[in-house]
């Protein structure tokens, strides 16, 4: 059988960041091809540049026999690529025959042909065996039947090959059978299928052939019958890992956090834990686990619909963050541009923001000197690469905006202090250099809770590791218990863990 | 040569401000007497007033167009409570209208600001709603006729002119100059020196960053509204102040002025950045520029077309300036 599409040492660099190295897979039409690999393994990456959304560094991406050199979304496809995102994008405030021909409505001279459009529509979901009209409002159907239209789509485009992104992610499992159905259905219809899961257990059900991608490179691809879970996970894992995570044996404190049986419906449920001083507490789990949602509500910065948190042993509600800051728990947020940092303001600016209220003059007056002091001391201690402390933020670099936002919970007098995905998008150096922070303020009494999606970072750092799965904690695990293999085992929809 | 160049382009405001300046000097020798320059003063404080409450919603990253007419609703106001005390003198008239216009103002900034900040609705269509409201209700109470029969000291703080000298029988400096000055200078500092101030700003920079750094942004976004209203309301009850009476139809149309103003001083549109005192420079291009158009003897209709000619060269500025920071 010849594959219907190839890539050929995809290499794709961005500023900073080797994304691919070397990548070379095989796509045959009527299979499934899986691409597993933790997060930030380049699966995405691998993605965006079979559908357009990204040239290649270096490489080729061949389309049956044919070079293919794609500028953009569209041009792929116009080749025949067509891709079903995690998000859905259906326009809720049309119909389903709209939505399934958006932007390629069938016309009658230069009009609408509305009646043409619905027939060709229902034909399709007809052939689907799925039950849905299609004058139906898709803003009035469920996530699974929504996913449907996606898939109606991609036939009446009479795609070749179709991109899956983790397509049961917000699925139950009654529609999870229903969604494999319509991917035999494709299969049949000789399509070629590349598709993305964290669920290790949906390889054997629908899947011939698994590529592992670990650190942008290629591990190896398998006949799904060949091997079995345990041998995909461990070529997922198992690295070499350095000592640039300076770790220090920590002696554990008093209890700083404590959390009870936190819900919020549909988001997280009965999370517990507790952090002490003197420790880092790594959360690990997959991306969409839950644990960015638990931390903004333990900030205060979302609701709970029910459990307690304590701090020190002592019950406190934080209905807003203004109540977690004046009781000193600080959140380094994982998206420092968009909600971390004021980008087009000066380094001292932001150091001082949360602190202001607390060193104002009697009629509100900002206390200049004190802030023109603190910046100058956290800029020194910290070592943030700068002129001075009226530098705009939005000219450094990734590190060093990282050190400000750590300088700005420090000013504040944090002692817990909450790190959602803190190395993000930082190079080595400066990982190193924050790691060695982090140690300096559990060591002076602090305590760290540091969401991490890279497997080397929380075991390299953490003191402890919990981890989360589907909302939930579905494991704790000492510095001696952790490793990349019982991680994966507590993270992932794998069926032993079912 | 570099360094001229980036000056120029950051303080383009100035620039054009002087340039206006000569070209309405050479084109009629007027422009530049004493009188005319005591004139401009007191013109454009009105709309310096105004401008200065904008520049807080516009640096919250909001706009509030509803501030023609809550300043006439607040100029009726303060001349029907004038009305009530014809024995009034200098200084219990400066009374009655600061507080008839921090009344009007409390209430109407109240009532915008707890609808954008705490109801969500668009700041545009919002006041857009606000100012056919306050318009109407002028007109309602005043029964469309102006309100008239006020005591002299009702029209000291708008028209009258302190220091008087033989040469200058009816004074130099208008005393409406002087109160704005010193509002200005308060409502300057509010913004650039307190706490309160550095709120605005963050909130009009980034509202997640804001509210995960522990700041309170529906209130500093109802505060900066109320800000905004008063300013206007003092604006309005000057307007009624300098030609002694309650006028419904006041202040018609100044809300673009007073937001061309803002934004060629400087205050983005995006939020986030701007101050009071720059935008003065903008409120003195659009004085100087009616003035100049008066002297030249443009039609006011012509006027229009040029103000909103300048309004959208500010703003097309302003994000060509955006475009190049990202």
């Amino acid at each position: 059988m010849e594959p219907i599409l190839q890539v050929k040492n995809i290499s794709k660099v961005f500023p900073g960041v080797k994304a691919l190295t070397d990548v070379s897979a095989d796509f045959y039409p009527g299979e499934v091809h899986t691409l597993v690999g933790e997060n930030g393994a380049g699966k995405s990456t691998l993605i965006k540049i079979i559908s357009g959304v990204y040239t290649p560094t270096e490489g080729k991406v061949i389309l049956e026999g044919k070079e293919m050199n794609f500028t953009s979304p569209g041009q792929a496809i116009d080749a025949g690529i067509a891709v079903i995102h995690q998000e859905l994008s259906i326009a809720k405030d049309l119909t389903v025959a709209e939505n399934i021909y958006l932007g390629r409505e069938p016309k009658k001279g230069r009009l609408l042909d509305r009646k043409k459009m619905n027939q060709d529509a229902q034909d399709i979901l007809d052939f689907m065996k799925v039950n849905m009209k299609a004058t139906q409002l898709a803003g009035k159907l469920n996530a699974a039947q929504q996913q449907m239209i996606e898939i109606a789509k991609v036939i009446s485009k009479n795609a070749k090959v179709v991109v899956m992104d983790e397509p049961t992610s917000s699925l139950s499992e009654s529609e999870i059978d229903a969604l494999f159905e319509q991917v035999h259905i494709l299969k049949k219809n000789n399509v070629a299928i590349i598709y993305i899961t964290h669920r290790l257990k949906e390889l054997t059900e629908i899947c011939e052939r698994v590529t592992v991608l670990r650190d942008g490179c290629k591990v190896d691809t398998m006949m799904v019958k060949d091997v079995t879970e345990k041998q995909i996970v461990a070529s997922m894992v198992g690295r070499e890992m350095g000592d640039y995570y300076n770790k220090h044996e920590h002696t554990r404190g008093k209890e700083m956090l404590r959390v009870e049986n936190l819900t919020r419906k549909g988001v997280f449920e009965n999370v517990s834990f507790t952090a002490y001083a003197g420790e880092i507490v790594g959360f690990s789990g997959l991306v969409g686990a839950g644990r960015t949602e638990v931390m903004e509500a333990i900030f205060g910065a979302t609701h709970i619909d029910s459990g307690k948190i304590y701090l020190e042993g002592k019950e406190v509600q934080f209905k807003s963050p203004i109540d977690a800051i004046n009781a000193q728990v600080g959140l380094v947020t994982e998206d420092r541009r968009r909600t971390g940092l004021l980008l087009q303001k000066k380094i001292k600016e932001n150091i001082s923001l949360p602190s202001l209220p607390a060193h104002k003059s009697s009629i509100g007056f900002v206390d200049t000197k004190w802030e023109t002091e603190v910046a100058e001391e956290y800029m020194k201690k910290l070592r943030i690469k700068a002129p001075n402390i009226d530098t705009i933020l939005s000219t450094l670099s990734g590190g060093n905006q990282q050190k400000v936002i750590l300088s700005k919970w420090l000013v504040a007098n944090s002692r817990v202090l909450i790190l959602d995905e803190p190395t993000r998008g930082i190079d080595v150096n400066a990982r190193s250099e924050f790691y060695t922070l982090m140690n300096d303020f559990v060591e002076s009494g602090g305590c760290i809770i540091m969401i991490s999606s890279e497997m080397p970072e929380v075991l390299g750092v953490s003191d402890r590791v919990v981890v989360m799965r589907g909302g939930k904690i579905s494991g704790e695990l000492s510095r001696e218990e952790a490793s990349e293999q019982s991680i994966m085992a507590l993270a992932s929809f794998t069926s032993d863990a079912e | 040569m570099e360094k001229t160049k980036k000056w120029v382009s950051e303080n383009v405001v100035i620039v054009t401000l002087v340039v206006l300046c000569i070209l309405f000097g050479i084109g009629n020798p007027v422009f530049f007497s004493v009188k005319n320059i005591l004139n401009l003063l007191s013109q454009m404080c009105i709309n310096a007033l105004m401008a200065t409450g904008l520049v807080y919603v516009i640096i919250l990253g909001g706009i509030d167009i509803s501030v023609g007419g809550t300043a006439a609703l607040a100029g009726v106001i303060s001349a029907y409570v004038g009305l009530m005390f014809p024995n009034m003198n200098i200084f219990t008239s400066i009374i009655i209208l600061v507080v008839s216009a921090l009344a009007v103002g409390i209430v109407v900034g109240f009532l915008n600001g707890f609808m954008i900040a705490y109801l969500n609705v668009v700041p545009m269509i919002c006041t857009l709603a606000m100012l056919n409201i306050t318009r109407g209700l002028a007109y309602v109470i005043t029964g469309g006729q102006p309100v008239y029969g006020l005591p002299d000291a009702y029209a000291f703080l708008g028209a009258s002119r302190l220091i008087k000298t033989e040469a200058m029988p009816n004074g130099i400096i208008p005393a409406i100059t002087i109160f704005t000055v010193i509002v200005v200078a308060l409502m300057h500092i509010l913004l650039s020196k307190t706490v309160f101030g550095r709120h605005v700003y963050a909130v009009g920079s980034n509202k997640s960053v804001a509210h995960l750094s522990g700041i309170n942004v529906k209130k500093v976004t109802l505060t900066g509204h109320v800000i905004c209203s008063i300013m206007a309301c003092l604006a309005g009850v000057c307007a009624a102040s300098k030609i002694q009476n309650g006028q419904p139809g006041a202040c018609d149309a100044y809300e673009m002025f007073a937001i061309a103003s803002a934004v060629m001083g400087g205050t983005s549109l995006v939020g986030g950045s701007g101050s009071v005192g720059r935008a003065m420079f903008g409120v003195a291009v659009i004085a100087v520029i009616k003035n100049g158009m008066d002297l030249m003897q443009i039609s006011s209709y012509w006027q229009k077309v040029v103000i909103g000619v300048i309004i959208l060269l500010a703003v097309i500025m302003d994000m060509a300036q955006k475009n190049k920071k990202d």
